[in-house]
């Protein structure tokens, strides 16, 4: 076996053996130092390998700043043949809805949280600070001393993003809903005050 | 937003209406089924709708209930705030909208809530990615140690819980032991066995020999009721000890049954 493709498998066998994304600065910790050119070759000859290729079952996909193992999406249906999709129960509306405000606002504290849903989130909160795709960060500074929330790495990893960056930025969908900013600056002129 | 019926649900639910988020969801709803402009709202139409939807509602839990209660106020103030005109400031400028701040509130609300769907949507397109299960692998020790970005308030409280059951097991609730009884018979057979050679025994010094305040009184009562049945006798020394001797009288047999009861 040439040193190369050694290598290579090193790589696979490491991936398969990870249960979190691991960073390629990490992964390619394994070799010396000296072959870090031929190890970094290596690995993106894995990534080739693992892409989106049909023959495979599994993928090599790139979330939370890091590479992981994970089975072609369209594969599912044979997967729950056999296992019970333990842990991936449904997050309910609520819960959604305080960790998109905790994703786009972070970090942000419950009684913002509460002043942006308009209602107590503190159930939905501890439901995401469970499943970890929420966590604590710190305290703000104001009366009081409110903690304040952060997405996690879980958070990125479960919606397959690789950084919180990749998350559609707002804006979007405001132009999905068809309203644009000279909308928005039409309210202060709005009509006569109408009758009651 | 999802639909609530009665069917499978405790007692106290028995509305069946669509269940919302919040007030803004609500408020949201009302805009929607009016075809109503968002950046125009006809306040007193909505307002009405609100309250009315509120009576509805009015089996809800409280805690919810309150901060829809809260926002009803706030239409009501606006809707009063409808009906007066405008006034002017100094350069002859009409006030902003009263409306303006609800407006804003409705229109980030919405985004957010756009936002959550579609991670709703994401969500649900991520369950067909299997992953290995996470499960806690055994690192190699790594010089820095614990990384420390991973570790959060609740590792924190979940090492401590485990330190306080570990501490709880180490430590077990100490023994009850059931309290000794002495009774004044098993005290004269002690006496009787240690004067049977006819020797002195310093009254003051059994009693300091005893190992507890019940086995003290026995042995006292035990020392009077030997006095009384004249076998032994007490000597008082010089310096105020007092010394037991055996007077060579038997015990009875019904004298020592006696002191049982």
């Amino acid at each position: 076996m040439t040193e190369r493709a050694e290598m290579e498998a090193a790589l696979e066998a490491v991936l398969f053996v990870a249960t979190e994304p691991l960073a390629r600065a990490r992964l390619l910790e394994i070799f010396d130092e000296a072959d870090r050119e031929e190890a970094e070759q290596a690995l993106e000859a894995v990534l080739e390998r693992y892409g989106e290729a049909p023959q495979r079952g599994v993928v090599v996909e790139q979330v939370a700043g890091g590479l992981r193992l994970v089975t072609r999406p369209d594969l599912s249906g044979y997967l729950v043949c056999l296992f019970e999709a333990s842990g991936r129960n449904r997050l309910s509306m609520a819960a959604l809805e305080t960790l998109a405000i905790v994703a786009y606002r972070q970090p942000i504290t419950a009684p913002e949280i509460q002043e942006l849903r308009g209602v107590s989130s503190k159930s939905p909160l501890s439901t995401l600070l469970e499943r970890r795709l929420v966590k604590l960060a710190g305290r703000k500074p104001v009366v009081g001393n409110p903690f304040l929330y952060r997405t996690t790495s879980d958070f990125l990893a479960l919606f397959g993003l690789d950084s919180l960056r990749e998350l559609p930025p707002l804006e979007e969908f405001e132009e999905a809903l068809g309203l644009d900013g000279e909308l928005l600056g039409a309210v202060g002129s709005a009509a006569p005050p109408e009758a009651g | 937003m999802t639909t609530r019926t009665a069917a499978g649900l405790p007692e106290s639910w028995s509305v069946s209406l669509p269940e919302f988020e919040g007030p803004l969801d609500l408020l949201l709803h009302l805009v929607r089924v009016n075809r109503v402009d968002l950046t125009d709202i006809p306040v007193a139409t909505i307002c009405d709708q609100f309250h009315e939807t509120l009576r509805l509602m009015e089996e809800l839990d409280l805690d919810i209930a309150a901060e829809y209660v809260y926002e009803a106020a706030q239409l009501i103030y606006l809707k009063s705030r409808m009906l007066l005109p405008r006034q002017r400031n100094e350069r002859g400028e009409e006030e902003e909208d009263p409306r303006q701040e609800l407006v804003e509130r409705l229109l980030e609300y919405r985004r957010l809530k756009e936002a959550a769907q579609s991670l709703a949507e994401i969500h649900s397109l991520r369950r067909e990615v299997w992953t290995l299960p996470k499960r806690p692998l055994p690192e190699a020790e790594r010089e820095d140690g614990i990384e420390l970005g991973d570790v959060s308030l609740y590792d924190l409280l979940g090492s401590l819980r485990t330190v306080l059951l570990r501490y709880d097991y180490e430590h077990p609730l100490p023994l009850h032991l059931r309290g000794e009884r002495f009774t004044v018979r098993s005290q004269v057979e002690r006496l009787l066995a240690s004067l049977e050679a006819g020797k002195v025994l310093d009254v003051l010094a059994d009693l300091k020999a005893r190992g507890s305040r019940g086995e003290v009184v026995a042995a006292f009562l035990a020392v009077l009721e030997l006095c009384r049945l004249r076998i032994v006798r007490l000597h008082q020394t010089g310096d105020g000890g007092i010394l037991i001797r055996a007077t060579g009288a038997r015990l009875a047999e019904h004298d020592l049954e006696a002191l049982e009861s």
